[in-house]
Order: C-alpha cells, then sequence, then structure tokens
C-alpha cells in the first residue's frame, strides 16, 4: 500500500519531468538560454544606461529603465548595482523600481518559458501589464517618496551621461536575431512550419515495444493533458545528459580558451535542436520520421549562426557569449530540473476541487489568493512557470493565474531583503504593498477578457485607471513644485 | 606594489575574475594585493555600473563583463610601467 503510494508520487515527478524536457519545451528553452547569453554579452550596456541620468526627462528614463530591465538584468550581477546606481546616482527612485519590477517579468527566458509552456497569450499579457504597471509602480514610489528623492548622491553624473554611445556592431546584432529567428521558427505554430514535407519510416526493431514499456514505466492522460514520455524524449533527455558532460569540460574553463570540448559541446547542442524539431513516432514496423518545416528552419538558422559565429564574430565576443550562456544554464537548469520533478510529485497530493473553490474563476478573492501565494512561495527562476502550469491544469483560472506570475517573480523574499538594504525598509514594503494591489488587478483585468469581455473595453479599463493615476500624480506634483517654489522664495 | 580590486557582491562572474586576477598576477611572479569589494557603497564610488569591475592601482579599467587573462596581463604590465 505505502510503496504503491511512493511508487505514484515518483510516477509524477519523473512524469512531470519528462513532459518538460519534452521537445517542444527543448525547442524554446535552449535557443532562450543563448539569446540571453547573447544579450548579456553582446550587448553594450552603455547603450540604455546612458538613458538612466538624473538629467534625462522622465518620459525617457522610466521607458529606458524597463528596456534595460528586459535587456540587460537577466541575473542578479547585473540587477543589483544598477538598481543601487539609478536610485542613488541616476535618474532616483521611480525608475529605479520601474527597472526592478520589469526586469523579471520580462526578461527573455521567463517571457519565452511562458509562452512555450503555458501559452503565448499569457507570455504577451505578463509582459505589457507588467510594462504598463511597471512604470505605473515606479510613478507612484517616486511620488511618496518625493522629498527623500531629493536627497541625490551629490557625485557626478557622469556615471550615466559622460560614457560613450557605442552602437551595437552589426555583426552581433544579427547573431542575436538569427537566434531570436531559431527560437521563433521551433515555436511557432504556424502551418509554415508545422507541416510535414517528408517521411521517411527507418527500420528499428522493437521500438514500438519500448515505447509501450515508457508508457507503462510513465503513465499518462492526455485527457488531463499529460503527455508520456516518447522515444524521442528519451533520446532528448539522453543528448541533454551528453551535453551537460561536454559543456562542463568545454565550457568551464573557456577564459583560458577553446578546446576540443567545446566544439564537441557545440555540435551536440545542434544536433539537439535538430532532433528536437524533428517528429518522431513509433511503430511496429519502425520509426517513423517526419521532417516539417521548422526542421528546416532550424537547420536554416544554425548553419547561419555557425558561419557568422566562425567569420563574423570576435574570439572574444564568442568566449563571452558561451560563457553567459553556459552561466545561465549552470544556475538556472538544475534548480529547474529539481523544481519540476517536485511540482510533480506535489501534483498527486493537491485535489483540483481546493482550487478551483479557491481561484477557479475570476474574482477579487481568487487573483488575492494568486497574489498572496507568489508572495509567501519562492521559487528559484523560472520555476514559477511549471507551477502555474499545474495550478492550471488542475482548474485555476486564467486571471488568478496570471495574478500569481506577476506577484511571483517580483516578491521573493530574497529580492525584498537587497531592496531594503538599499532602499530602506518603509520604501520596500510600500513597494510589495503596491506590486500586490498592481498584480491583482493585473490579473482581474486579464481574466475578463479571458472571461469573454472585448477588447476594447478591457483596454479601455486600463486606459481609465492610468488616466486617473496620472492625473493625481500630475496634480499633486504640481502642488509640490508650486510649494517648493514658495519655499524658496520666501 | 600593485593594488588588484575585484568589485562584486559574489556573483559567479565576480568570482571568476577574481580567479584570473590571482592567475595573472602568480603567472607574472609580481607582489600585488588582490582586494574583493563587496560593499556597495564602495562599488559605487568606483561609478561602475555592472559587476564584476576591476581595478588596478585605483583605476577601474573594466566592468561588466569578464576580461581574459590576456588583456588583464598586458593591464597589470601597463600599471607596472608607468608606477
Amino acid at each position: 500500500m505505502v510503496a504503491e503510494y511512493a511508487l505514484r508520487i515518483i510516477q509524477g515527478g519523473l512524469g512531470n519531468l519528462a513532459a518538460y524536457l519534452a521537445a517542444h519545451v527543448l525547442l524554446c528553452l535552449l535557443p532562450a538560454f543563448f539569446i540571453a547569453g547573447a544579450m548579456t554579452a553582446l550587448i553594450p550596456k552603455e547603450t540604455v544606461t546612458r538613458f538612466l541620468g538624473r538629467t534625462t526627462p522622465k518620459f525617457i528614463s522610466y521607458p529606458a529603465a524597463a528596456l534595460a530591465g528586459s535587456v540587460l538584468a537577466v541575473c542578479s550581477c547585473t540587477i543589483v548595482p544598477l538598481f543601487a546606481g539609478i536610485y542613488k546616482k541616476g535618474a532616483g527612485i521611480g525608475p529605479a523600481i520601474t527597472f526592478l519590477f520589469f526586469a523579471p517579468a520580462a526578461n527573455i527566458l521567463a517571457l519565452v518559458y511562458t509562452g512555450g509552456v503555458i501559452g503565448v497569450d499569457l507570455a504577451f499579457a505578463r509582459l505589457f501589464l507588467s510594462l504598463a504597471f511597471g512604470i505605473g509602480v515606479g510613478l507612484i514610489m517616486a511620488l511618496i517618496f518625493r522629498r527623500e528623492d531629493q536627497v541625490h548622491d551629490q557625485s557626478t553624473d557622469q556615471m550615466f551621461a559622460a560614457q560613450r554611445a557605442r552602437g551595437m556592431r552589426r555583426a552581433a546584432l544579427a547573431f542575436l536575431l538569427v537566434w531570436v529567428a531559431l527560437l521563433l521558427s521551433g515555436t511557432l505554430k504556424i502551418s509554415l512550419l508545422t507541416d510535414t514535407y517528408a517521411q521517411r519510416t527507418l527500420p528499428v526493431p522493437g521500438v514500438a515495444e519500448f515505447q509501450a514499456g515508457l508508457d507503462r514505466i510513465v503513465p499518462y492522460d492526455a485527457s488531463k493533458g499529460e503527455e508520456g514520455v516518447s522515444v524521442q524524449g528519451v533520446l532528448l533527455i539522453f543528448l541533454l545528459v551528453l551535453i551537460g558532460v561536454a559543456s562542463w569540460k568545454g565550457f568551464e574553463n573557456i577564459h583560458e580558451g577553446f578546446n576540443r570540448w567545446t566544439w564537441f559541446a557545440l555540435g551536440l547542442i545542434a544536433l539537439t535542436l535538430a532532433v528536437a524539431s524533428l517528429g518522431m513516432k513509433a511503430a511496429p514496423e519502425g520509426l517513423i520520421l517526419s521532417m516539417p518545416g521548422k526542421f528546416i528552419g532550424v537547420l536554416l538558422a544554425l548553419t547561419v549562426l555557425f558561419w557568422l559565429g566562425r567569420s563574423r564574430l570576435t574570439e572574444d565576443e564568442l568566449r563571452d557569449f558561451l560563457w553567459e550562456s553556459w552561466r545561465f544554464v549552470k544556475q538556472i537548469f538544475p534548480l529547474l530540473v529539481a523544481g519540476v520533478f517536485a511540482v510533480g510529485v506535489i501534483r498527486v497530493f493537491i485535489r483540483p476541487e481546493w482550487i478551483e473553490s479557491l481561484a477557479g474563476s475570476n474574482t477579487i478573492l481568487g487573483n488575492l489568493a494568486g497574489v498572496v501565494f507568489g508572495v509567501f512561495m519562492y521559487f528559484p527562476t523560472l520555476v514559477e512557470v511549471p507551477i502555474a502550469n499545474m495550478f492550471l491544469s488542475l482548474g485555476m483560472h486564467r486571471g488568478p493565474l496570471l495574478a500569481y506570475l506577476m506577484a511571483d517573480p517580483e516578491l521573493s523574499l530574497q529580492s525584498i531583503l537587497i531592496v531594503s538594504t538599499i532602499i530602506g525598509r518603509l520604501k520596500s514594503w510600500t513597494y510589495v504593498a503596491w506590486v500586490a494591489l498592481f498584480s491583482t488587478l493585473a490579473g482581474l483585468i486579464y481574466g475578463a477578457w479571458v472571461d469573454g469581455a472585448s477588447l476594447w473595453l478591457v483596454g479601455l479599463y486600463l486606459a481609465a485607471f492610468l488616466a486617473v493615476l496620472a492625473s493625481i500624480l500630475y496634480l499633486v506634483n504640481k502642488r509640490f513644485s508650486q510649494k517648493g517654489v514658495a519655499q524658496q522664495t520666501a | 606594489m600593485l593594488t588588484i580590486k575585484v568589485l562584486g557582491s559574489g556573483c559567479a562572474n565576480c568570482k571568476r575574475l577574481e580567479q584570473i586576477a590571482r592567475k595573472v598576477v602568480s603567472d607574472l611572479a609580481i607582489e600585488a594585493d588582490v582586494i574583493k569589494v563587496t560593499d556597495f557603497t564602495d562599488i559605487m564610488s568606483y561609478n561602475v555600473l555592472t559587476t564584476p569591475g576591476l581595478v588596478i592601482n585605483e583605476k577601474v579599467v573594466s566592468s561588466g563583463r569578464i576580461p581574459s587573462p590576456a588583456e588583464v596581463t598586458t593591464w597589470v604590465v601597463n600599471a607596472l610601467e608607468t608606477a
């Protein structure tokens, strides 16, 4: 009895893990890591940070802060110093908060993964609502702490302004864009990419029995959205393990130069991407391979990348790019694997009725529940996505789900602590309160849209809310500055 | 006598840069202090926005990336010549 229960738990974990290492997730996650690496290594940070100085007007500094959040800040190495810099010596607390809010919600890894696992609609909702509310929270914080904010560090503005405006090299930009193209061709669901153009049957004996065996080990229920493990999945997991070993030897000491393992690992990654984009099906007569459009797209992109990397990028750029990508993988992937396994285990225990009664529909209470869960639970980067997916399959409404997805990465205990060492406790808890409010609101608005409210109506709500906010800010701002002038003249 | 400072809160890249700095120092067989600076106020005082930063004799030579050992060697040798 106990053994049977334990077996069910482990099966739950394994099944979930296998589903997350399946082809379609790999095709989005693997390129996403490389895109994040390319962004960190190849985009000169000055192109964005020079708009974050004290003298920059508000309508430039807030969007620039959001942009900095999504482009530069995939890791805490950049987030904390940049946040402290903007706050103390640059544009002040408002843009600093916008930056802090937007960075975890809209970094490329989080967005791509959300899109790949849960759905593109939710990824876009996460992006746009985070942008609107990130700027909103920033403006509010700047207003509330108006007086303190004037006590800026009086050192020079040169940290931001005097930086040479060095543009991004064209080859580096092309390299980045081809990675994005690879990501899109692997994940977009348009007929050009999903149609099969050629099919072949490989006479591999015993494939069908192997698949049947896999289904016995990890049973699945397609009606619940479970995927089970395919022969292709096993092949991919095997390749991933190989990549792990080769990368460790090839990338870990890349600062001492490229070695044979480096090239071997890169070859393996290309092979894995190609295999993941193929269609495979086990049948009694052998393995049926089908070649969809995305396979051609992926191959094409890989070829261009190889050519760009060999002949257009400098060795330094290539090395920085590989190191940053590898660092992201090393930092995030093990936690993600462990997290996904844990989610699969937990799923066995949670009854759908609990979730459904709490957050099954788009109510204020449901959205609040999502936010509260997000604030008090801390999950490592990206693990919030499989967790959200679990909630979704257990019957959570998409509105509260978005509320949860927005609150969780913004408000981990870790980030609250870091923020409070820089801006103080009062400011950071005020920030937490506003984020909680805005996340709830974001969930409600998105939920209303999912429930069928027209896009215009939703847009109207959002615009009305932002207009009210803006006018209050404008009025208070005006009164304050008049007072300031009066005091100065008196 | 050189003073080499590695600016950074202790993230992976900062540790890697410290390793490289120490290796360069021992390869060149010179006398140098390699100091880690982790306090944010101190880091900010160098006007560095992105870590890891490398400071040789109070001059910021790089920030926001990991320079290669060859680059660090050049900077160290230059600093030795001007000192």
